[in-house]
């Protein structure tokens, strides 16, 4: 049994992000998994010990300022949690918040949850497109697609990226990093969703929480034909050239 | 400036006859090329139009209400200038003046009717500077492009509050439009009454849960779709004006759309061949707005009572006896209300959903996880969904974790191999969902394979 946390989903609704957390629950019933989805609200209780996985997506400009006050009253609890291997998947504005601080084109200082140690810096035009990424997962380098747009960059301090830039902008658009990745938090600014066609990425989501509940985490293969075709789409379109990924 | 004037309308009529010799719509080409030559053209016809400027804008909704407006003033006997074919941006707008411009420069026209995209608004109104502005509903749309949604409304009501003395045609049911009535000295509401067991099976997307004067959680008696109901926000007292034209004994499910219009102490009945919510919506906004205009009533409910979809607007056709459906989706809540459409069918169907990630479609495809397709899940009498456009395979996903059996979905690449895979399906009837730039190659397909159009003759008494 696994439980999924998806944070404020009345707020956090942009850029059909919760199809991150229909992709994760689908992938545990396709294989028999029993999954339980608490949708958090503003104020409401949580406890972050007994969830398996957490959502944080991105809203605007307001709705974002009320989360952020939210969360912050929930900081050493989230914190304790992720320090015992809370799987922790934040796209976007959720990204960003997770950082020190964002610093608006007026020059005025947002702090964040400063949980892990990055920053973000409004930047002059948005970074907008179709994006490739590769990361590493437990050694096997897998391509992931998504689509991004996001007015910050990010700039990571003693924190690893989540992986490596292929084609688009990523944090930044200059130093070639995407994301953020500190024991099962995974930061990120693609959007499309990512989960749903990114099935290699899913899957071991789902089965690094069930290795944090001693569980066994060997997950039966499923047919991903359609998702496999959705994230080819992207990769032939931005000419990555496709070896060795599953 | 008045030999630039006509070599701009000479080089864009010029311009259209090319393109239409090239097989191509080229509904804003004209503008384009008009504009490049003479950027004072649109300001120089329209200073020609004799009664007014009449704007249409909002996310759903444009183009039908635009051309309900623009027949009903045709039908109360005015010359008209209208961009039909829905060629939003200013080059589109310009296009339609540089048509109906005579080649000296002038044009004979009482009313301009034009549907303006919501990011081309504040240009627009300043070239066109209208004396109505009809505001039909915000929902969000290509994101990517325009930015959140609380920035386009900024944008709009900023426009709109340098010009207290424009009227303005709003929706008095969703908050994010009627909280623009503080720009005018001139609003005229319109809404739909409260309907017993309005709450829609499709219903998510809803882009206003706070008021948006106060930021606190709105509290909703009833929804008509999407946000679109009786709110109030109980922190400032903000909340659902009263309509000045109301429709109430609404019925939107059938083959036509009936409803009863009141204003004042009048009421008459209206019968649309048509259907759904949204096109209630559609009329209700034309019809408000006739009734600013001075239109007789009789005159406007009888305009409605023939009025024929613009291309992709629940367009009908008939294949070898079977009918088909040509519907355009662009956004959560207009696919939401076809969705709703689709189910209420009793005929077994095949579907075909075309999505492409065109600039003028939206690049990101986001949004598709915002449409609540695991209504279809359950949908049984739906045989099989067809999905094509440069994005089918991704619309594949969504149905299958929406939970719509695989052996249900095939992604045909070849939107032509789509097309006549669906027509031939063994549904009793075909429907053929397709985003902004698939819509047209695909009513081009099936215009050449279908018999003709249907016309709901049923549909036409208007008045009672």
């Amino acid at each position: 049994m696994l439980t999924v946390c998806h944070l404020y989903p009345d707020l956090l609704n942009l850029y059909g992000d919760r199809g991150n957390i229909t992709a994760f629950v689908r992938r545990c019933e396709w294989r028999g998994i029993p999954v339980e989805v608490r949708e958090i609200g503003l104020g409401q209780p949580v406890d972050f010990e007994a969830v398996d996985f957490v959502f944080l997506g991105g809203g605007s400009d307001r709705e974002q300022t009320l989360m952020a006050e939210d969360l912050a009253r929930r900081r050493e609890e989230l914190w304790a949690a992720i320090e015992g291997d809370l799987v922790v998947l934040a796209i976007c504005g959720g990204y960003q918040l997770l950082g020190r601080y964002y610093r608006t084109l007026q020059g005025e200082t947002i702090p964040g949850l400063g949980l892990l140690d990055f920053h973000t810096r409004a930047g002059e035009k948005r970074l907008i497109g179709d994006i490739a990424v590769e990361v590493e997962l437990d050694g096997r380098k897998v391509r992931l697609v998504g689509f991004e747009n996001h007015g910050g960059q990010t700039f990571l301090g003693q924190v690893s990226p989540l992986g490596r830039v292929l084609a688009g902008y990523g944090n930044n658009g200059v130093d070639g990093t995407e994301g953020a990745r500190y024991r099962n938090v995974f930061c990120s600014y693609l959007h499309g969703p990512l989960l749903p066609k990114n099935t290699v990425f899913t899957d071991y989501l789902i089965s690094r929480a069930l290795a944090r509940r001693g569980q066994e985490s060997f997950l039966r293969p499923l047919d991903d034909t359609f998702e496999e075709r959705a994230r080819e789409v992207i990769l032939r379109r931005l000419r990555v050239a496709r070896q060795g990924d599953g | 400036m008045k030999l630039r004037l006509c070599a701009a309308i000479l080089a864009g009529k010029i311009a259209a006859g090319l393109a239409r010799l090239c097989g191509r719509r080229g509904s804003s080409l004209p503008g384009v090329v008009a504009l490049r030559l003479y950027p004072g053209v649109l300001r120089a016809l329209v200073k020609q139009v004799r009664l007014g400027v009449i704007v249409v804008t909002g996310t759903n909704g444009k183009t039908t209400t635009s051309n309900m407006i623009a027949e009903m003033l045709a039908a109360a006997g005015f010359r008209i200038v209208n961009n039909r074919e829905g060629a939003n941006l200013i080059t589109g707008v310009t296009a339609a003046f540089v048509r109906a411009a005579r080649l000296v420069g002038k044009i004979t026209c009482d009313y301009a009717v034009l549907e303006v995209d919501e990011a081309s608004f504040p240009r627009v109104v300043a070239q066109t500077e209208p004396e109505l502005v009809v505001i039909t509903n915000f929902f969000r749309d290509q994101l990517d492009r325009y930015g959140e949604l609380d920035t386009t409304v900024s944008f709009i009501r900023r426009t709109l509050a340098e010009r207290p003395h424009v009227s303005l045609v709003l929706n008095a049911d969703d908050p994010l439009v009627s909280q623009l009535a503080s720009c005018s000295l001139d609003v005229i509401f319109y809404g739909v009454a409260p309907r017993s067991g309005a709450r829609g099976r499709v219903g998510g997307a809803r882009e206003a849960r706070f008021c948006p004067l106060c930021g606190y959680a709105l509290e909703y008696t009833c929804y008509h779709y999407s946000q679109l109901g009786m709110y109030r926000c109980e922190a400032c007292g903000f909340g659902r004006p009263r309509p000045h034209v109301e429709a109430t004994a609404a019925s939107v499910g059938g083959q036509v759309l009936r409803a009863r219009l009141r204003w004042d102490d009048m009421v008459i009945s209206v019968v649309l061949p048509t259907r759904g919510v949204y096109n209630l919506y559609n009329a209700l906004a034309a019809f408000t707005a006739g009734i600013v205009l001075g239109i007789d009533p009789a005159t406007a409910t009888a305009s409605l009572g023939s009025y024929t979809p613009a291309t992709g607007r629940l367009q009908g056709f008939l294949y070898q006896g079977k009918p088909v459906y040509l519907n355009l989706v662009k956004n959560p809540a207009g696919f939401n209300e076809t969705l709703n459409l689709l189910l209420a069918g009793r005929s077994t169907r095949d579907v075909f959903i075309a999505i492409n990630d065109n600039d003028a479609d939206g690049r990101d495809i986001s949004w598709l996880w915002d449409v609540d397709f695991e209504v279809l899940a359950g949908a049984d009498d739906i045989l099989g969904f067809i999905c094509s456009g440069k994005r089918g395979e991704e619309m594949a996903v969504r149905l299958k974790y929406a939970g719509v059996p695989p052996r249900k979905i095939t992604v045909v690449e070849s939107l032509r191999a789509a097309v006549d895979r669906t027509l031939n399906g063994p549904g009793e009837a075909a429907y053929f969902l397709a985003t902004y730039t698939a819509l047209w190659p695909v009513e081009k397909l099936l215009r050449r394979r279908v018999t003709r159009d249907t016309k709901y003759a049923h549909g036409l008494s208007s008045l009672s």
